[in-house]
């Protein structure tokens, strides 16, 4: 599974880090980093992440 | 590359900025007061504490962990304690850090835009049935006639409330609202037993969607799961209870400000008529710059320096969605124009951890009410007795008779 985070449409609301916190967090300033190959058995909580990102930032590549 | 040194901010004085008297019933997030604060600094003295009124710094600090959001203590600031205390330290609004995460995330899935999207003829039948009643005779109520009856019916539609109480929703909303406002202690009685009636409703559904569960979102909120946690019974309840009051009164608002804005721009609404695709771009033109929730209020959680200005633990802090929505460093043509194309976004849903749960919901519920109104309501125009909220706090039309060219 890999993650693909459009950062020219990231807000860093950071909603995905508060769905998937294994994959996704907010560094020191605010700012989002993730993981872009998580672990398959995350797919639920990534997915949970895609649909809850306010501007629909994140995509899956399989 | 070369990077430009970044010279230290100066320190910045709270005895050197504007002071807007926000609490005055008179005082409007529009006033010139507020335009000349904005173009004198990114911030502004308040009777409660700060103002930030520039795009950028509104942007950070909504996402800034060094700040909760405020309204938490808003019961015991009035002395009030018992049920309703009880349901406010209970809402994700009030909540924080891993309490606020796990709600959220058990909460997230219903609000997703996969799941919603079914719901989108439902709304465009919905808006359609509204404006037969008044579309002959090019006049309405429109907050009586539309407003108030889309909003409701559609927080309804959500919690599988029969859509015909609809009615009991906007009561329900409006006397637990009192607990915003000044007489909050001494309306009490009033507003525990409409959190009653409210809780009995929601009650009722979480019982009937546990023993029969359907396709529908409440039904999803009810079932909903992870990593084996659920929504414990008082959860779910003070949640749905929540969704009335988050919903509701914001969506009916919201839509009188729209009605407004295009009636001070009437080539767009033809516009907007003609290309129905344009009801998102207008959605977020409208909530841009004319939001119905005016301001977020966050509180300080330690002392910290921001841009030079010390900010102390406790400090109230307003950050002004309206006025960073028009903020000419952020907007180079802040005029409303919903063919606009590259704008940033709007904080018009609030941003960063308590970005607003239900949206999806308002961005689509709106964007498919607002090109229907346009085709149906030609040449709109205000009519005589609008009734205004003061432009603070949240925002809206008591009362907005309109007035438009019925089609043959
Ligand atoms: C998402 C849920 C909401 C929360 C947590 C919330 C919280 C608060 C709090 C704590 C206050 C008083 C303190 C302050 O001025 O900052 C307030 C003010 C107010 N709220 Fe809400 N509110 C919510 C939704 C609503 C809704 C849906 C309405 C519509 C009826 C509403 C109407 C008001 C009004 C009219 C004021 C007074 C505004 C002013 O003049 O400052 N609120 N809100
Ligand atoms: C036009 C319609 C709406 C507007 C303008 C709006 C606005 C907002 C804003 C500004 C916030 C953030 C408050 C803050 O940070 O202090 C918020 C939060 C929230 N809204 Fe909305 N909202 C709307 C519709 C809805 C709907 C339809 C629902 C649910 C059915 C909803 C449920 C919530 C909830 C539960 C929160 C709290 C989220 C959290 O704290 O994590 N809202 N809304
Ligand atoms: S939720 Fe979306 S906007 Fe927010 S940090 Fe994650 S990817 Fe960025």
């Amino acid at each position: 599974m890999k993650v693909v985070v459009d950062m020219t449409l990231c807000q860093d609301h950071g909603q995905c880090a508060i769905a998937a916190p294994e994959v996704f967090r907010m560094d020191e300033d605010s700012k989002l980093v993730f993981d872009a190959e998580p672990d398959e058995s995350l797919s639920d909580a990534v997915q949970d992440a895609i649909d809850v990102c306010p501007v629909q930032a994140i995509f899956l590549e399989r | 590359m070369t990077q430009t040194p970044t010279a230290a901010t100066p320190p910045l004085s709270w005895d050197d900025l504007a002071y807007l008297p926000v609490s005055d019933s008179s005082f409007s997030v529009q006033s010139d007061a507020v335009r000349q604060a904005r173009a004198q600094g990114w911030c502004a003295r308040t009777p409660y504490g700060l103002a930030v009124l520039r795009y950028d710094e509104v942007n950070k600090l909504i996402k800034d962990r060094r700040l909760r959001q405020g309204s938490w203590a808003w019961p015991a600031h009035n002395g009030v304690t018992g049920r309703f205390a009880d349901w406010w330290a209970g809402w994700l609004l009030n909540m924080e850090g891993e309490d606020h995460a796990r709600l959220r995330r058990l909460l997230n899935p219903a609000f997703s835009p996969r799941a919603l999207a079914e719901l989108s003829p439902t709304f465009v039948a919905l808006a359609n049935e509204l404006v037969d009643g008044f579309a002959a005779t090019g006049e309405c109520e429109y907050v009586s006639q539309f407003a108030e009856p889309y909003a409701a019916r559609v927080v309804a539609m959500l919690l599988g409330i029969p859509e015909q109480e609809w009615p009991a929703i906007a009561e329900v909303s409006a006397t637990i609202g009192l607990a915003m406002g000044v007489t909050f202690a001494q309306e009490l009685p009033r507003i525990e037993e409409a959190l009653d009636r409210l809780f009995a409703y929601c009650d009722a559904i979480i019982a009937d969607r546990t023993a029969n569960p359907r396709d529908d979102f409440a039904t999803t909120l009810v079932l909903a799961q992870r990593d084996g946690e659920r929504l414990s019974p008082t959860e779910l309840r003070d949640s749905m209870a929540l969704l009335v009051f988050g919903g509701f009164d914001t969506t009916r608002n919201q839509l009188a400000l729209a009605m407004k804005t295009f009636a001070e721009h009437p080539d767009q609404w033809a516009l907007l008529a003609q290309r129905p695709d344009l009801g998102k771009a207008a959605v977020e033109e409208v909530m841009r710059v004319s939001p119905t929730v005016t301001w977020v209020t966050r509180e300080a959680l330690a002392d910290f320096e921001f841009q030079g200005l010390t900010i102390e633990a406790g400090t109230t802090v307003h950050l002004f969605s309206e006025s960073a929505g028009t903020d000419p460093r952020a907007f180079a043509d802040p005029s409303f124009d919903i063919t606009a194309e590259g704008r940033v976004p709007h904080f018009g849903f609030g941003g960063g951890a308590h970005h607003c749960l239900g949206h999806f919901v308002g961005r689509m519920d709106m964007s498919v009410a607002l090109p229907i109104l346009a085709q149906r309501m030609p040449d709109l125009r205000i009519g005589p007795g609008a009734e205004w909220m003061p432009l603070s706090g949240n925002t809206g039309a008591h009362r907005l008779p309109l007035l438009f060219t019925p089609q043959s």
